[in-house]
């Protein structure tokens, strides 16, 4: 691994053989297949298209998979705490605490009705014992770390009155009040333009470079994963195609060692430096699932 | 292709009661030419797109399509010519309509009638089994949507077609499918388009030409030549570029 963990530091996470199901009427829709990873302190990406399971990957860390989707693993330990046996009262205490997730719209994710600064203060609050005055300068300090200029006049407002990026950056603010050692990011930036998303992405990368957090960032953008990240798993239909430091994504020379699907999702983008008459589309072979 | 440009703009200005959203814009779109419009949100690129689709009437300067000055309150006979594909497929068709009576209400409100045939021959130009043709917009994936978005738009037999971000809803092996589509479609009918994206490498795909937007004004129109030689004239043209590069750690790092 070509991350920051240094060979005697036990890993954050690590995962074997993670399945989830949901049990439905017409059958069992298997949405992640038997995935495994450990993560050090690093960035790690999850790549795929939609329904290949990278956002239930995420999901199924923080026990938020709901019914009638289970969660079944061989193994699943942060930082040798087995998730499998832990009670839901420890695993609640753990969950934004410890391990956080930000999610992908801040339009649908936040409390419509409660000021943005309420919100952040009442994260501070529900992990740590602390008074309003406190969580207030907390949160204050919070939005400022991320690149909030009037934080005094941003934490008075609403959801609605905020654009999208701010919204984005209050929810990262949000979830790292708590300092978390895990942080999961399903598309952060995804909904936001390209100068806002490196503003996004760099308070991100701090975060892993200074504070050694593990960062599982899923995407569906190749050239920003690329880009971005230490390690890049592939995952199509609930499986890992391949998993692989992110600089060979675009390296040509390792070309043949790629595996189709990877190769079919660099196929179909439009490249500045390429022109081509016509995309590829992508071929997908039912060997891939087997 | 005629000297006659197929979109003229000259001077356009929109405001929603304080704000001033676009800004004395003016741009030419040649008959057969597709022509890219990129920019941040706010920027004013899609509003510009349904001023010229006819869906803001609030607005001031001159527009002339295929030579006709147009008023703010269009014609049937406009909407024959051009037609709009929206952003996003979920969003943009009736959760209770079918396929068949997507299509169909454009046909049934000019009065064309051999609605069978063409509805037929819709569905097979964008690439849809007639079997979809009663179904609903929940039994069809993103891409399938697009394509009946496109369908709709195409089943007049319009000229002009005004995509908003067309693919920015899809995956990218979708987005590879739809961007094909939409090439194939334009050389076989001599189509002419305005695509609105924030993709640059989309519009240089796509694009002969492209305008660079921000805060409601055009920054810069150049070529996709010039924008795959990464030369364009303005530093905000060149800003967009960088960031739409991806990430690079140097320049983002603060020295300590």
């Amino acid at each position: 691994m070509r991350a920051l963990t240094t060979p005697t530091e036990q890993p954050l996470l690590e995962l074997d053989n993670l399945r989830v199901n949901f049990h439905t009427p017409t059958g069992i829709v298997r949405a992640v297949r038997g995935l495994s990873f450990t993560l050090g302190r690093e960035r790690l990406g999850i790549v795929g298209e939609s329904g290949s399971g990278k956002s239930m990957t995420g999901r199924a860390i923080l026990d938020l998979i709901p019914y009638p989707g289970e969660v079944l693993a061989d193994r699943l330990v942060y930082r040798g705490q087995d998730l499998l046996t832990m009670d839901k009262r420890t695993r609640r205490k753990l969950r934004g605490r410890h391990i956080s997730m930000v999610m992908q719209d801040p339009k649908f994710s936040l409390n419509p009705v409660q000021t943005v600064g309420e919100q952040i203060a009442e994260a501070y609050r529900v992990h740590h014992k602390a008074s309003v005055r406190e969580a207030r300068e907390r949160s204050l300090v919070m939005l400022e770390a991320v690149q909030i200029r009037e934080p005094g006049r941003v934490y008075e407002l609403y959801p609605h009155e905020v654009s999208g990026g701010m919204g984005q950056r209050v929810m990262i603010a949000m979830m790292l009040i708590a300092e978390p050692d895990i942080l999961i990011a399903d598309e952060p930036t995804s909904a936001l333009d390209v100068t806002v998303q490196l503003q996004i992405l760099k308070i991100l990368d701090d975060l892993v470079t200074e504070r050694g957090m593990g960062l599982i960032f899923i995407s569906h953008d190749l050239h920003l994963v690329q880009s971005f990240c230490d390690r890049v798993i592939v995952m199509y239909g609930g499986k890992a195609m391949e998993t692989l430091p992110a600089a060979e994504l675009a390296d040509e020379a390792a070309r043949s060692q790629r595996h189709p699907y990877t190769l079919g999702l660099l196929g179909c983008l439009p490249d500045l430096d390429h022109p081509k008459a016509k995309l590829a589309t992508l071929t997908r072979d039912p060997a891939w699932l087997a | 292709m005629t000297t006659q440009p197929a979109i003229a703009l000259d001077k356009l200005n929109v405001s929603f009661g304080e704000a001033h959203v676009v800004k004395d814009l003016s741009f030419t779109v040649l008959s057969g030419e597709s022509y890219g419009i990129v920019g941040e949100s706010g920027s004013g690129k899609s509003t510009v797109l349904r001023v010229l689709a006819g869906l803001n009437r609030d607005w001031s300067g001159e527009i002339a399509i295929l030579g006709k000055a147009q008023p703010k309150i269009r014609d049937k006979a406009f909407h024959r010519q051009v037609q709009m594909v929206f952003q996003d497929p979920y969003g943009s068709l009736h959760p209770k309509k079918t396929v068949d009576d997507a299509l169909a209400e454009p046909l049934t409100i000019h009065g064309i009638r051999d609605a069978e045939a063409r509805i037929g021959r819709a569905m097979a130009d964008v690439g849809l089994p007639p079997s979809f043709r009663f179904r609903y917009p929940h039994q069809l994936s993103g891409g399938q949507r697009q394509r009946v978005a496109i369908a709709r738009a195409l089943v007049l037999e319009p000229t002009i077609l005004l995509l908003d971000e067309p693919t920015s809803a899809l995956d990218v092996s979708i987005q590879a499918e739809v961007l094909n589509l939409l090439q194939a479609l334009r050389q076989e009918r001599k189509l002419t388009y305005i695509l609105v994206s924030h993709d640059l490498a989309v519009v240089a795909h796509m694009c002969e030409r492209l305008l660079v937007m921000q805060f409601g004004r055009g920054v810069e129109e150049m070529t996709a030549a010039t924008l795959a030689a990464r030369a364009p004239q303005t530093a905000y043209a060149q800003q967009l570029l960088t960031a739409s590069e991806g990430f690079k750690r140097q320049a983002a790092t603060i020295p300590a």
